[in-house]
């Protein structure tokens, strides 16, 4: 069965309209340089969650690494 | 103790040589993954590759952790393992993808903030217009944006990444901005409210 709207067809148009309006003004995102962009970008962007997993894995058939050889010698810095 | 005394001649045992704890193998994943996968992600132009890319570059990181010289940062020598990877990827492909569907798993994946859904949806375009920016410039034009884009990098690291000096970089870049900007106004549907780049 179809589903029929609760509204009329002046209040569907003027919700569709309002949705319109609302999207026109929404604030415009500006940026000065490509980097800028690409760099908003970035941070809006997740690590899959898989690939952590696969990884543990996968290292943890591998033997573990020694550290880099100044590491060794002097100590080391956080990664 | 002599601080420059290697830590096995002052231990004298193998654990004192050490092996990396994965604790600090975890603590570098978690400080660059994010970076080297938006790398992967806008090089390759797909999230699948991406991910593969992502975790390969770490595996071959961890594999190759005591080759690590110190000379560079940590996130450099990540993203030089995920440049050379990304570059085999793409010589073994033969063929780019000029459009894909690169940001549909990569927005369904985030988690939801305190955005809209209209302003998810926002999202989800501008990197779908992003990807279709990027994949319209040069490799190099495409590299060079991403790793300026990063700030943890100076000129000079991204120089060094992409054999070149900081001057040439700065050179590339002005004209990298400008098709840039060009190819993300080609792709603009609704000018009036989506993102701009002053040119």
């Amino acid at each position: 069965m179809k589903h029929q709207s609760k509204l009329n067809p002046e209040q569907q148009q003027s919700r569709q309209v309002g949705t319109e309006q609302q999207a026109r003004q929404q604030p415009a995102l500006e940026f000065a340089t490509a980097e800028e962009l690409l760099r908003y970008d970035a941070a809006h962007t997740t690590v899959p969650a898989g690939v952590e997993r696969r990884l543990q894995k996968s290292a943890g058939d591998l033997p573990r690494p020694k550290p880099a050889w100044w590491k060794r010698l002097w100590g080391g810095t956080k990664p | 103790m002599p601080v420059n005394e290697p830590v096995a001649e002052r231990e004298g045992s193998d654990e004192a040589l050490g092996s990396l704890a994965p604790s600090e193998f975890a603590d570098l994943y978690a400080a660059h993954s994010r970076a080297i996968y938006y790398l992967t992600l806008r090089f390759l132009g797909d999230p699948q590759k991406a991910e593969d890319a992502t975790h390969d570059v770490f595996l071959k990181a961890f594999r190759k952790m005591d080759q690590f010289r110190g000379e560079a940062s940590w996130r450099t020598w990540l993203y030089r393992i995920a440049i050379n990877h990304c570059r085999n990827l793409q010589q073994a492909w033969h063929s780019r993808h000029l459009f894909s569907n690169a940001d549909e798993a990569v927005w369904e994946n985030t988690p939801a903030t305190t955005d809209s859904p209209l302003r998810v949806l926002e999202t989800k375009e501008l990197g779908e217009r992003i990807q279709a920016a990027l994949d319209g410039l040069s490799e190099e034009y495409r590299l060079l944006l991403l790793l300026v884009a990063d700030e943890e990098l100076s000129y000079e690291q991204v120089g060094a990444l992409t054999g070149q000096s900081p001057d040439a970089v700065r050179g590339k870049l002005h004209r990298a901005r400008k098709a840039f900007a060009v190819l993300f106004k080609k792709s603009d549907p609704l000018p009036e409210h989506e993102a701009s780049i002053k040119t």
